[in-house]
């Protein structure tokens, strides 16, 4: 009986849950941003650019790539108590951002160097310059190509975004665990919760491979 | 006449729509080389992939000796072991050298023990003159040289017919001729083979007899002697004259 | 500098404490891993009917839901049904967990990449098709699945770190208590992440030499760095 009370305490909360999934999408969206962003541009100046900026790319993927998330995402944090105030909501996202990147840059790598040369050598041939080259031509077929690549890292980026609970953010990770509290249903609490993100990264997954499919090029294989 | 050790009773295969076999039937005797030609599509790989059961045939029966081969069965393993195959593309294990491709069968197959099989390996590459190369990954072997440890690597299984499926039509010109003695050497001491291959050349030296495939059923068969000069029907004639016509076109003259 | 130099010096010690739970962590539940991970990938890949169904939900159910979930479920949730497990066996369990549904797709993408002459060879020369994937596919698959797999190496290395949210005495966690003593965070969080970075290139160096020694000529997949 006090089992059952509790256990409809814990679907009573669903409603509170599901507000945190508006805050961890808003999260994971303005993150994957970002991420895109800089990733983009960090894949490019690897493969195109030189000297410094490119050495800086490399330099920037390693170390990003050794770091824990949460070790970026104190650090951030801790930065704002010091330097500049960096709010928790922003921190995780800036820390999800700067670790996205990293791993993205590799993703655009990948697929920018899978295009093959003579392409850019085409465009070039017509009088393209090099960064028309690689606005209109290369990126167009390197985006694509980059799909599933990416989806697979944009759900990373929505897991990881449950690391905000140890700031004290209150997505659907930290209203999981007050519902628990609250409760006294841990069990039940986190399997509810599970399948949240269980829907929520299944849900973006097959909506991405009907986005590939829409955007790909007839007759060109993956 | 010999005894028959391959029977091949009224075999149908379909995939999908097509029908590729339709009530095939052949048999082969011992110590006989046979060479099955025919035109692409008419199922020439899909009968050797049916007799080892690589390919499930829909009907028919097929015989090694008096043992009916079936699916299911455990004589599967068996079957296969006295039955050599030979691949297109050599399919030789990837992860292991040329000596431990001969060797793996015997040792998990045939339960024989390590240093036994590995000699016996030894002999079968000495055989078609790969010893060499024994300690060679496949990757480190040119075409025909994969192609000759492939055919080792099915000889030391002691098999009692020997299938080959296109054997050297995945390699450059000038690697034929390596692959094709290794064969003669085999069919000249006596090993039963059936051979699918349009080198005719081979066929006219090494063969007994050479079968028409058209179809998905045997369309004509007889000496190379009979095939080559004097065939029955008008369709034999035109392939025949196409291959020839084709080898004589672009590939090296000496394999012919 | 001196001065930086020094107050690391004061703080290796627990620091080094830290490194050593987490790689003890990284190893146990890497093992656990692939322990339940390779059986998944043969169900997955070569099962049929419930036994196919099992893997996927199993694999898919993991790498759907975020690892902290994993974790709070195991440790918070578990005792609901009198399984108490204490902090490191608890952290070791998610994690071992959380690896093997990974660990399972790089086997089963390795298994999936190799020819399938292979395994008709195999068949061609007698064995069964139990003996084709043992001796042939998978000495293989294996070591095709060496340079994904020591990407989920330091992945794992790096993820330990969660286990710091249960109070794990882990690199991390230390280093959060050491900055509650010295009130100098991004001075610890700095040296915690060198000795991260330091740890992570050792273990990929490692990873490369065993790759090398394990490589076979004109087989090996293009390490993607």
């Amino acid at each position: 009986m006090g089992i059952n009370l509790s256990a409809n305490k814990v679907l009573a909360s669903i409603p509170y849950l599901l507000e945190g999934v508006g805050i961890t999408l808003k999260i994971t969206a303005l993150a994957l941003l970002l991420g895109t962003l800089l990733g983009i541009v960090l894949a490019i100046i690897r493969v195109y650019g030189s000297g410094v900026f490119r050495q800086f790319a490399i330099v920037y993927s390693r170390l990003i790539r050794s770091l824990p998330l949460l070790v970026i995402l104190f650090m951030l944090y801790f930065l704002g108590s010091e330097i500049i105030d960096i709010p928790a909501f922003w921190a995780i996202i800036l820390a999800l951002a700067l670790h996205t990147a990293a791993y993205q840059s590799e993703i655009f790598r990948g697929a920018i160097q899978s295009i093959s040369k003579g392409q850019m050598e085409a465009a070039l041939a017509l009088g393209m310059s090099k960064y028309q080259g690689i606005f209109s031509v290369i990126l167009p077929q390197a985006l694509r190509r980059a799909i599933p690549y990416w989806a697979n890292e944009a759900t990373i980026v929505l897991k990881d975004s449950s690391l905000a609970y140890a700031l004290g953010v209150t997505e659907l990770m930290r209203r999981g665990e007050y519902v628990s509290a609250r409760t006294s249903q841990p069990l039940l609490t986190y399997i509810v919760v599970g399948l949240i993100y269980l829907i929520l990264t299944y849900a973006f997954t097959k909506s991405m491979a009907r986005v590939e499919s829409k955007v790909r090029i007839p007759g060109l294989e993956r | 006449m010999a005894k028959p050790i391959l029977r091949v009773e009224n075999v149908y295969k379909k995939f999908k729509d097509t029908e590729v076999l339709k009530g095939l039937s052949l048999t082969v005797y011992e110590g006989e080389v046979v060479v099955i030609i025919g035109p692409s599509g008419t199922g020439k790989s899909t009968l050797l992939r049916c007799i080892n059961r690589l390919t499930e045939p829909d009907s028919g029966d097929i015989y090694l000796e008096e043992q009916k081969i079936e699916p299911g069965k455990s004589n599967l393993s068996y079957i296969r072991q006295q039955i050599g195959m030979v691949f297109q593309d050599f399919n030789l294990f990837n992860h292991l050298t040329a000596l431990q491709n001969v060797a793996v069968g015997p040792i998990k197959v045939k339960k024989m023990e390590k240093n036994k099989a590995m000699e016996l390996a030894m002999k079968e590459l000495e055989r078609v003159g790969m010893a060499e190369k024994a300690g060679n990954y496949p990757a480190e072997l040119s075409g025909g040289q994969k192609q000759r440890v492939a055919i080792a690597r099915a000889l030391a299984m002691d098999p009692k017919i020997m299938l080959f499926d296109e054997p050297t039509s995945a390699l450059d010109p000038e690697l034929i001729g390596e692959v094709l003695e290794v064969m003669k050497d085999l069919a000249n001491a006596g090993m039963t083979m059936m051979v699918v291959s349009h080198e005719m050349g081979f066929a006219r030296e090494a063969a007994d007899r050479i079968v028409f495939l058209e179809d998905g059923v045997v369309a004509e068969m007889g000496s190379p002697e009979k095939i080559f000069n004097n065939p029955e029907k008008e369709r034999t004639r035109e392939f025949i004259s196409k291959i020839a016509r084709l080898n004589n076109g672009c590939k090296d003259q000496e394999v012919l | 500098m001196v001065e930086h130099i020094e107050y690391f010096i004061s703080i290796w010690p627990e620091l080094f404490k830290g490194l050593v739970v987490s790689l003890q962590l990284s190893a146990g539940a890497l093992l656990l891993g692939l322990v339940i991970g390779l059986p998944m990938a043969l169900m997955r890949t070569y099962g049929k009917g419930i036994v196919k169904a099992l893997a996927v939900a199993y694999i898919e159910l993991i790498r759907g839901t975020p690892m902290i979930v994993q974790l709070f479920l195991i440790y918070y949730g578990l005792p609901d049904l009198g399984i108490l497990l204490d902090r490191i066996p608890a952290a070791i369990v998610a994690l071992g967990i959380n690896s093997s549904a990974y660990q399972a797709e790089y086997f089963r993408g390795a298994i999936l990449s190799i020819d399938e002459g292979q395994g008709m060879a195999a068949q061609a020369l007698g064995m069964t098709k139990q003996q084709a994937i043992l001796y042939i596919i998978l000495p293989q698959a294996l070591r095709l699945v060496i340079p994904p797999w020591s990407n989920e190496v330091i992945y794992m290395v790096k993820y330990t770190s969660v286990a710091f949210l249960i109070a794990v005495p882990e690199l991390m966690a230390r280093g959060k208590m050491i900055i509650s003593e010295t009130f100098k965070p991004l001075e610890t969080l700095f040296w915690v992440g060198v000795i991260y970075i330091v740890v992570l290139s050792i273990i990929a160096k490692i990873v490369d030499l065993i790759e090398r020694k394990l490589a076979i000529p004109g087989f090996q997949m293009i390490r993607e760095d």
